[in-house]
């Protein structure tokens, strides 16, 4: 698939204007969304246990949630949990009653036009799906002298839902407002910006 | 000075230059030049410069002193092709060839330097006030030094008293930043008996370069070296060296940090002890029995001095012993019979190395001990071909044994050109860190495990509960570490013309084995162990030019410059393969990196430049040294998150200029006042934490 027929899909959501005619059952569009500034506090660390409610998302409703089965993936601090497998043994996480998975793959957002083939991790006794520490799962931590964190570029997760449907995400940024050239001293954490793509058809696999 | 120590030169050359079959020019002028030109890093023996096969750069006494230079680092900046740069540990180092500090060995008088930070060795700590001249080889030289020759060797090369009059100098200087610099240098010769004695005292009170940033940048700082050496020729066939070496320095670290002013001090202190008996057994036959030993000592101590807390205590005591014995034979036996395979001159040693290192984050004290035996053959199979091939052998009790050959070839097309080409073998034994740290970040929670530990350490980890998931097998911990290598080549030519000479050089350098940090497991609390691995492959490649010429008998320029490209294999590849993304800067989202962007190694200019002036004015007994450098930009560390050096990256310095310059004038015969300024352009970077602005300084020496 090139980027060019992949932009005009792209077009074909943002205007909504896009009916399907030529399909047999048609499908409702997939769903370009941006989430800024989702705000996930930890206590403790630098040393101390670390602590504290993790902020829920369900892909669905592209919201953050506080129910207690309807989320698929949940952030605190760096970390990042999925209503899927079991509980890592972390203080404070949530119950894992959903059937979520995700795959990460390298490349652009535009690049991955598919869930199809990709092997599904989930949450697992001491071990996030998603691995912890820098350059391990999705950012890399800069050390002396920026101690900046950074989406590690070029790395796509893909979501299987709660509910069954397909996402990939791409995260921008973990400070408040994703500047350009963030600053520790006046850029505040975590504030997560991602983008996404969500396929509303359940079991659909296409991101196009 | 210089007209007396000549004939004992010519003495010296004489029973060591055999087989050269050079063209010699006869002119007395240019033969007095070369005979000062002699340097012994190259091949162990002594060798005209112009004759080696070699890119070899020469610091002589003269460029030292009317540069008005007083620390190693700041003369060898100014060089061709060397460059002393801070690295991302916050260190500074010198680059040569576009390799690390890490990689090149220094030598005071033959005998290696220990006593590094995070792999920089700090050439600010030695002092130029008792420097004869300054060696410098380029290139892998492995086959005759071991490890840690790989870019290069730097070998310091000390004043030999040569007259029977008490003579020296004692001098004072003082610049900007109430910096201080006091030398004493006495030397005398009797019959049998010479000996040397030096001192010096550098201090400063160091600057900031950032007001916004509480503390200096540079705290305040007081240093001595002291340097006694005593030569006793038993008989003509015989002869004795023998030199101690102290250094002791004492800085202030006090700093602040969340509104705590932490108090304490860095104390660095060295030890070199160094006796060398030189045996002539026949004319064509040298051997020296030589034993050496140094300790380098570094302690750090800060605490919050009301309450006491301490907030860092390191301690670090790395002791080095070596003994070696050594020998040179000349098969030649007259000058007209020095041509041919039969008529060559072997050099041949062997030694043992002992190295030890106590520090915080260690267990226990760590002792290194490798065996080792060279051999190098120097002749010349044709009038105008010489040919230098040799070989090192080195078992070491960590690592694997190490082979190390190399092979050198010179070739005088004429009488004014001559092309020169090598290749060799270089290597690094993994250091004691890389094998025996032992460090968890207090602040963060990462820890660091040197390789040779790492399994049990992290089997302690777990036992504690700390470990969340190991993701290396046991076999990735279990084969040693190997040792990191590189293979160089160099390719180059000599032209004299007219009054000026003109050297050319081809690098490149290929590395394997590099080690860097991996992760090994994660932890409870986020973050992760790392230990060390042989994983990089790199390489330097570039070419440098050098130019001198004698405008007239009194204005002498020169200009050198160098271009050079630094590639990490495998990142290149990934960047071809559309494997490694930037962000857009104006949506966020990744883009794959174009070829053109990714723009090599750290700390590495693509551009460097000098151009010198020595003006002479005999009528005035004056004479002015100006040098003005030029450093394209260059990134520090990788701030977008794809793991190297793209050109989205914001950490570069832009390229910039420095103005150097001295003016000396001698009266009254034996004083000379000096007044200069450093860094005449005022150029500033909060990243260059070592360069501070102009720097004025006005020296009074006496020579006696």
């Amino acid at each position: 698939m090139t980027k060019n027929i992949l932009t005009v899909v792209f077009l074909a959501v943002a205007f909504a204007s896009c009916s399907n005619d030529d399909d047999s059952t048609p499908l409702d569009p997939v769903q370009a969304e941006t989430i800024s500034n989702l705000y996930a506090p930890q206590t403790g660390g630098q040393g101390q246990p670390v602590g504290g409610e993790f902020a829920k998302f369900d892909f669905e409703t592209g919201a953050i949630t506080t129910s207690e089965t309807d989320w698929d993936i949940a952030f605190r601090g760096s970390t990042i949990a999925i209503n899927g497998g079991v509980k890592t043994g972390t203080a404070d996480e949530p119950e894992r009653n959903g059937n979520v998975g995700v795959a990460e793959v390298t490349g652009t957002l535009a690049s991955v036009t598919t869930a199809d083939g990709l092997t599904f991790k989930q949450d697992a006794d001491a071990a996030f799906a998603i691995a912890t520490g820098s350059d391990n799962g999705w950012y890399n931590y800069a050390g002396s002298p920026t101690h900046l964190i950074t989406p590690i570029p070029g790395k796509v997760f893909v979501f299987r839902t709660t509910t069954g449907n397909y996402a990939k995400v791409e995260l921008i940024s973990y400070y408040e407002d994703a500047p350009a050239e963030p600053d520790i001293l006046t850029d505040a954490t975590p504030y997560y910006t991602f983008n996404y793509i969500y396929n509303p058809n359940e079991g659909e696999t296409s991101f196009e | 000075m210089r007209l007396k120590s000549a004939p004992i030169l010519l003495l010296i050359t004489g029973q060591l230059l055999y087989a050269q079959g050079q063209v010699k020019n006869t002119k007395d002028t240019i033969l007095s030049q070369q005979l000062d030109e002699v340097i012994v890093t190259a091949t162990r023996t002594e060798r005209q410069l112009s004759s080696l096969p070699l890119p070899v750069t020469l610091v002589d006494r003269k460029q030292i002193i009317t540069s008005g230079t007083v620390r190693l680092n700041e003369i060898l900046n100014e060089q061709t092709g060397i460059i002393t740069v801070t690295d991302e540990s916050g260190f500074q180092g010198v680059q040569i060839q576009g390799i690390a500090s890490d990689y090149i060995l220094i030598l005071i008088d033959g005998v290696p330097l220990v006593g590094r930070s995070a792999g920089n060795f700090d050439l600010s700590r030695l002092t130029v006030g008792n420097i004869k001249q300054i060696e410098v080889v380029k290139g892998p030289a492995s086959s005759l030094y071991g490890s840690e020759a790989l870019g290069g060797v730097i070998n310091i090369i000390t004043e030999k008293p040569t007259t029977k009059e008490l003579i020296g100098n004692a001098s004072y200087r003082i610049g900007s930043y109430t910096q201080q610099d006091i030398n004493l240098d006495l030397k005398q010769g009797f019959k049998k008996f010479r000996y040397g004695f030096f001192v010096n005292r550098f201090s400063s009170n160091g600057y900031d370069l950032n007001e916004d940033v509480e503390g200096q940048t540079v705290n305040p700082f007081t240093n001595y070296t002291l340097n006694g050496r005593v030569y006793y020729d038993f008989n003509d066939k015989l002869s004795l060296f023998t030199s101690g070496r102290f250094y002791d320095q004492n800085q202030d670290a006090g700093f602040t940090l969340n509104d705590i002013q932490y108090e304490g001090d860095t104390k660095e202190r060295e030890w070199n002890a160094h006796t060398r008996l030189d045996h002539k057994w026949t004319p064509n036959l040298t051997m020296s029995y030589e034993l050496y030993y140094t300790n380098y000592l570094a302690k750090e101590l800060l605490a919050d001095p009301i309450s006491t807390d301490v907030l860092s205590d390191s301690d670090f005591d790395q002791k080095l012993f070596r003994p070696e014995i050594r020998g040179s034979y000349t098969f030649a036996q007259n000058n007209n019979e020095n041509i041919g395979l039969q008529n060559g001159t072997l050099t041949a040693g062997a030694g043992l190395q002992v190295d030890e290192l106590d520090r915080t984050y260690f267990d226990e004290t760590i002792n290194f001990t490798s065996q080792y035996v060279y051999a190098q053959y120097d002749f010349n199979p044709l009038e105008k071909l010489n040919v230098i091939a040799g070989a090192r052998f080195d078992n070491h009790s960590e690592y694997n044994n190490q082979f190390s050959p190399k092979l050198a070839l010179r070739y005088q097309l004429n009488e004014n050109l001559a092309i020169k080409g090598s290749v060799g073998y270089g290597f690094k034994a993994p250091d004691f860190r890389q094998l025996y740290f032992d460090f968890t970040n207090s602040a963060v929670g990462y820890t660091v495990l040197g390789y040779n530990v790492a399994l049990d350490k992290l089997q302690e980890l777990e036992e504690q509960r700390q470990i969340l998931n190991v993701v290396v097998s046991e076999d990735d911990l279990s084969k040693p570490l190997e040792a990191e290598s590189s293979v160089g080549y160099n390719l180059g030519f000599n032209l004299k013309h007219g009054r000026g000479t003109t050297d050319v050089n081809f690098f490149r350098n290929d590395f394997k084995n590099l080690i860097d940090t991996r992760i090994i497991a994660s932890k409870t609390n986020g973050q992760n162990v790392f230990s060390y691995m042989n994983f990089d492959e790199i390489y330097t490649t570039g070419f440098e030019i050098n130019s001198d010429y004698k405008l007239t008998d009194h204005l002498n320029i020169s200009a050198g410059y160098q271009l050079l490209f630094a590639f990490d294999k495998q990142n290149k590849q990934d960047v071809k393969d559309n494997q490694v993304f930037v962000r857009d800067a104006e949506n966020g989202q990744s883009v794959a990196l174009a070829q053109s962007a990714y723009f090599g190694l750290v700390n590495r200019s693509r551009h460097n430049a000098n151009f010198k002036v020595y003006y002479d004015i005999p009528s005035a007994n004056t004479h002015i040294n100006m040098r003005v450098l030029y450093r394209s930009k260059y990134a520090q560390y990788d701030t977008n998150g794809n793991g190297l050096i793209d050109s989205f990256d914001t950490s570069f310095i832009d390229g910039f200029v420095t103005v150097n310059a001295a003016v000396s004038k001698t009266f009254y015969s034996d004083f000379t006042l000096q007044v200069g300024a450093n860094n005449l352009l005022d150029y500033t970077d909060n990243n260059i934490p070592t360069m501070p602005g102009i720097q004025g300084y006005v020296k009074l020496n006496y020579q006696f």
